[in-house]
């Protein structure tokens, strides 16, 4: 059976490289596995809130390779609630459509995965 | 499971070889794993992990050299060091057939070390019993 590989994205957008080299990972991954699932938790649901001015700070704009997700048929996208909340973010801020899990549920999911990468 | 059940390993390197330990954890893992029997399918490196594969890399005398120490257990163990391509180039990690293509007059990768792409990393991953990433 195909593995399940969950991929963590724990790092503020621009600052260091693991966001956008951990989104081209997933996009890539995706060609040869379909029982993928993302994980965005602490400082990395940052990665999702809109309006990004990447190229202010002379950073790659990454964020619309976000909506190719979804043509890529990566659709177990998760977002940690008490991150958001921590940080005041609305669900109505994010670019992309996701499910948002509690600490609990995040740490049941992320249990049921057969490998995890983490950025 | 008997005790002596050999794990296939493949690794994920994405430090940087100067200014973090984890590509040395990763070469000391291998070197252990090996050491009790079991097997490296293969090290993949991502993000700043690539820079272990620069054989230019000159540390002082009394240091550690790891991309010579990974090439050694490479090539003793038989297992491939597959380099991400696309975050080799954005980091001057370049051997000679890209070197040629981008019209640039050096290269610094040499055997075993290949770049390849994100692909054999899912390769990697899906022939593993355990994919460990440091």
């Amino acid at each position: 059976m195909e593995k399940k590989i969950g991929i963590i994205n724990r790092q503020a957008p621009h600052g260091k490289s693991h966001a956008r080299e951990a989104l081209d990972l997933t996009l890539a991954l995706s060609a040869f596995n379909e029982s993928l699932s993302i994980f965005f938790i602490g400082d990395g649901v940052y990665q999702l809130v809109a309006k990004h001015q990447a190229d202010l700070i002379l950073q790659k704009d990454f964020q619309p390779m976000l909506q190719m997700l979804d043509l890529y048929d990566v659709e177990q996208i998760y977002v940690c609630q008490m991150s958001l909340a921590i940080r005041n973010i609305s669900v109505d801020d994010l670019v992309i459509k996701t499910t948002f899990l509690t600490p609990d549920e995040m740490t049941a999911c992320l249990a049921r995965q057969d490998q995890l990468l983490s950025f | 499971m008997c005790d002596h059940q050999v794990v296939k390993f493949s690794i994920l390197v994405t430090g940087n070889p100067a200014s973090s330990q984890s590509a040395s954890s990763a070469y000391q893992f291998c070197s252990a794993a090996l050491s009790a029997g079991h097997t490296i399918n293969g090290v993949f490196f991502y993000l700043d992990g690539v820079l272990n594969a620069n054989r230019l890399i000159s540390p002082a005398t009394d240091e550690v050299n790891l991309p010579s120490l990974w090439a050694l257990l490479a090539e003793k163990h038989e297992f491939p060091l597959e380099v991400c391509v696309s975050a080799s180039l954005r980091r001057g990690v370049i051997n000679q057939q890209e070197a040629e293509q981008l019209g640039l007059l050096h290269h610094n990768v040499n055997s075993p070390f290949v770049l390849s792409g994100l692909g054999q990393l899912a390769e990697l991953s899906a022939s593993c019993d355990r994919l460990v990433q440091f």
